[in-house]
């Protein structure tokens, strides 16, 4: 394997004592485009959020992050500076809150030009131009000079990837960037990223809830559950083939569009409270295959096929060589 | 017999163009008609701004139709405010996407339960609480969560006490906008197979509103598509989803990411919705459709029926 762009080990999060991510490990290759799904609360976006640097205080951040050997955690904010939004850019899932509503959009695109490319002047306006073209907003020179609230939701979310992308990221991380959007936008969008990150060459990390827009973007995936990666696996196989009883539940709850109709099958109760974590494994209240030992320490990776792990004791490991 | 019919049905709002610009008439509802029988549900899909909220509270009677009729029970929909309205409002209830929203902060569960059996002056206080026990069981909420307040309760639970609440008085129509969206996948599939399992169990019929169309599919037994305040395909879901016949359709079903392989040919759409303000000529589709040709730009295509007895509202579909 090529040298990870960006390497996570053993990453823990808690907020005022209690646990929210309870130790990560993840590899990001160059280039390559990896999901992280996961229901709310499971901690999919706080990995990202702890890895740049960005949540508040109160929260206690423990665990190593490196790009390219050089670790970002507790980095100095000279270093951060230089990372976030130029080496790693992020996205989210509202753009019109994450876009400054007094600042016309090609102005607020200047800006991450300035510091990131120190273009000013007319190489900066060439620069949004071209960007703009780029990330596909039409009549991009007179939409340089209007408001994010003189745009729709897509064309706002266009003008966060032009933003992202001035830096020149290795790495794009987007946080549930279509979430909010319309089914035929999301397509839009979707397609965008996935045309940008052939053209830019740059890494994927796509956090989502939805299993059906991380199958289509993503070769690898990482599911999440409770502060932890239950399961990671090449994304045709994940889908094919669940291993873990929590992926397995996900993916029965989910209606199908093709087939006859079944009743769904719910996974019964609900996510556990990080105050109320059960001891090993947190799925185990909610799983059917349970047994006393599940609650006996907490399940390390069982490799159970090529590139294909799954953080449970009951599944079957490989039985040839992986 | 059916149970909630519209007939022609528009909602038309004034907006204006800046502050001192024309009043402009936006058509946010356009010519819909449609019924849906008693235990039954009519699923109503389409993206934001379509119109498929508004059609719900016109339906519900919240809101006037500007033409068209509204019929419930056999009877035309009262006016807002009159007795006869606060009488219907028992049989019509509705839920929303935001259970946290629809519910008051400062009362418990079994308070807010109990309430439309108050308003509507149901039982007296004994069969009342026997009462709100018996709908938080049907719900599946357990009984000592009666006492909490909603901040108390996961997203999950909010909405089944919102349910509760708007089963309390025993309504023939729920109308469901957007009632899963804001959960998880895993809380959605209890939820909706609770849905069902009421609907089965009381013989409720159903206006499901969702821009999911998955979840649409899962609980419809028959589904309307709008487009810029209209019904541009309506049938079986089955039929619809499986091969949608109108472009808009097509798209919208070809847009849903599933996992495995696709069956459809992804279709991507250029350009956003239309404002309903400025609303295209001819098919409000036109200016997006791949196969828009002149009669599309002049003339607005009526629902006719097609070869498998669906609706379908395009010049080049062909009539059965």
């Amino acid at each position: 394997m090529t040298e990870p762009l960006v390497s996570i080990r053993d990453l823990r999060v808690a907020f005022h004592g209690l646990p929210a991510l309870r130790g990560i490990d993840l590899d990001v290759a160059p280039g390559e485009a990896v999901g992280l799904v996961g229901e709310s609360g499971c901690g999919k976006s706080v990995t990202w959020l702890a890895a740049l640097g960005l949540l508040p205080g109160t929260a206690t951040v423990t665990g190593s992050v490196k790009l390219q050997g050089q670790e970002l955690l507790h980095a100095a904010p000279s270093v951060l500076d230089r990372v976030r939004g130029g080496r790693i850019a992020m996205i989210f899932q509202d753009p019109a809150s994450a876009l400054n509503p007094v600042k016309k959009v090609g102005v607020q695109v200047a800006e991450a030009l300035r510091l990131h490319r120190g273009l000013e002047g007319s190489a900066a306006e060439a620069e949004v131009l071209r960007l703009f073209d780029q990330v596909g907003i039409p009549d991009a020179k007179r939409r340089i000079h209007i408001y994010p609230h003189e745009m729709s939701g897509g064309q706002n979310q266009r003008v966060m990837i032009a933003m992202a992308l001035a830096g020149q990221p290795e790495l794009l991380v987007a946080d549930e960037p279509t979430t909010a959007l319309d089914a035929t936008i999301q397509a839009q969008i979707l397609d965008l990223l996935r045309r940008l990150q052939q053209e830019t060459g740059m890494a994927l990390v796509l956090i989502s809830h939805d299993l059906g827009v991380v199958a289509e973007m993503c070769r690898r995936v990482c599911v999440m559950y409770a502060g932890r990666v239950v399961e990671e696996s090449p994304s045709d196989e994940l889908f094919s083939h669940p291993r873990h009883p929590y992926t397995k539940g996900l993916l029965a709850a989910l209606p199908d569009m093709v087939g006859p109709r079944r009743r769904l099958e719910a996974i019964p109760g609900g996510v556990p409270e990080p105050w109320n974590m059960p001891p090993g494994c947190a799925f185990a209240p909610r799983c059917d295959r349970a047994t006393p030992e599940c609650g006996a320490g907490l399940p390390g990776f069982v490799p159970v096929g090529p590139a294909h792990q799954a953080a449970c004791i009951h599944v079957q490991p490989a039985t040839v060589p992986a | 017999m059916s149970l909630l019919s519209l007939e022609g049905v528009s909602r038309v709002y004034a907006t204006r163009r800046g502050l001192f610009g024309k009043p402009v008439p936006v058509r946010a509802v356009d010519h819909v008609s449609f019924s849906v029988a008693p235990g039954r549900t009519l699923g109503i899909v389409g993206e934001s701004g379509c119109g498929k909220s508004t059609t719900g509270r016109v339906a519900l009677g919240i809101e006037r139709p500007s033409e068209g009729t509204v019929t419930f029970e056999g009877a035309t929909m009262p006016m807002p405010g009159t007795p006869e309205w606060r009488r219907m409002r028992a049989r019509l209830q509705l839920v929303h996407q935001d259970p946290l929203g629809a519910m008051d902060r400062r009362l418990t569960v079994a308070a807010q339960v109990a309430e439309p059996l108050e308003i509507h002056g149901i039982g007296d206080e004994t069969e009342r609480r026997d009462r709100v026990a018996a709908l938080l069981r049907d719900v599946g909420l357990r009984a000592d969560l009666a006492q909490r307040h909603p901040h108390e309760l996961s997203g999950g639970q909010r909405q089944r006490a919102v349910l509760a609440r708007a089963l309390a008085t025993d309504p023939a129509l729920l109308v469901a906008d957007e009632p899963v969206s804001a959960l998880d996948v895993s809380i959605q599939a209890q939820v909706i197979n609770m849905l069902t399992d009421l609907q089965a169990a009381r013989g409720i019929a159903m206006l499901f509103i969702s821009h999911d169309l998955k979840v649409v599919r899962q609980v419809s037994h028959e589904v309307a598509v709008m487009y810029l305040g209209r019904i541009v395909e309506q049938g079986d879901p089955e039929a619809i989803f499986a091969d949608p016949l109108h472009p808009y359709s097509r798209a919208l079903v070809s847009a849903i990411p599933v996992p495995g392989p696709r069956r459809i040919e992804r279709i991507v759409l250029s350009g956003d919705p239309p404002n309903p303000a400025d609303r295209p000529s001819g098919c409000a589709f036109h200016p997006r459709c791949p196969l828009a040709v002149s009669a599309c730009r002049a003339e607005v295509p009526q629902l006719k029926m097609a070869a498998d007895g669906r609706q379908v509202a395009c010049h080049l579909v062909e009539a059965a």
